[in-house]
């Protein structure tokens, strides 16, 4: 569980230190990959990619390159992206925050 | 496995470019109800017809529509006497074009309904879908 921890908390501090745990944690042989923090929220990022579509499509529509039912179409999309990665981010870290305040 | 939402939201998008390709095929008829040739008994405008076909999306699986030709009404030309046109025959005919009003009033109102109609299953579906993710938000 510790390790785990860390790496969250690694994302907002130094790279190297994120690179390094899960080394160490398949040494120890935590549990499997995916189900910590660190890589919960690297895929979250992977979200921003629908956000750029969207943005990039909207700026081809004022330029009268896409149809308006395109524009809104990509960009309800990306919205629908930002909304769930920010409640999955909201979770994420309300997870920690419980696992963190944690009397030991 | 493609979110059904946004299998819906795609397919009803693609429901407004064709109906509002069609509003644009409707648009020319109604503007060259009148338009006549520019030589003697040269034929006018003739009335554009519009086709839909479903297509398979590759990505989603999703049956999507899109135009699939577009057309020339072949019913013969309103014929007018008017030899003071500059579209006259030799016997002052003036062919006018085959564009009946009432036929794209109500054409129209139909591309104008199949729109909304598509609207209103993207409006649907995006409200779903944040509902489902408020769900996510507010359980904690």
């Amino acid at each position: 569980m510790i390790p785990a921890l860390s790496l969250a908390s690694s994302l907002f501090g130094t790279s190297a230190v994120s690179q390094a745990l899960p080394a160490a944690q398949q040494s120890a042989g935590v549990a499997a990959a995916g189900s910590d923090f660190g890589q919960v929220f690297a895929q979250v990022g992977e979200a921003i990619n629908t956000l750029k579509t969207g943005e990039s499509t909207a700026i081809s529509g004022l330029q009268g390159q896409t149809s308006v039912q395109h524009v809104v179409e990509s960009v309800m999309s990306a919205e629908r992206s930002l909304q769930t990665a920010i409640a999955i981010r909201d979770k994420i870290v309300s997870a920690y925050q419980t696992i963190s305040q944690m009397a030991i | 496995m493609i979110d059904p939402i946004d299998a819906a939201i795609k397919i009803a998008g693609s429901g407004l470019e064709t109906q509002s390709a069609r509003l644009r095929i409707v648009a020319e008829n109604l503007a060259n109800a009148q338009s006549t040739g520019s030589a003697p008994g040269a034929d006018p405008y003739a009335r554009k017809t519009v086709t839909f076909e479903s297509e398979l999306d590759q990505a989603t699986g999703a049956n999507l529509v899109r135009i699939k030709r577009v057309g020339v009404d072949r019913t013969p030309f309103r014929v007018e006497h008017d030899p003071g046109s500059p579209a006259a025959d030799s016997n002052g005919f003036v062919k006018f074009p085959n564009v009946e009003l009432l036929v794209e009033m109500a054409d129209l109102r139909e591309a104008n309904r199949s729109y909304e109609a598509n609207l209103q299953v993207i409006k649907q579906t995006n409200s779903l879908s944040s509902m489902t993710i408020d769900l996510l938000r507010n359980s904690s």
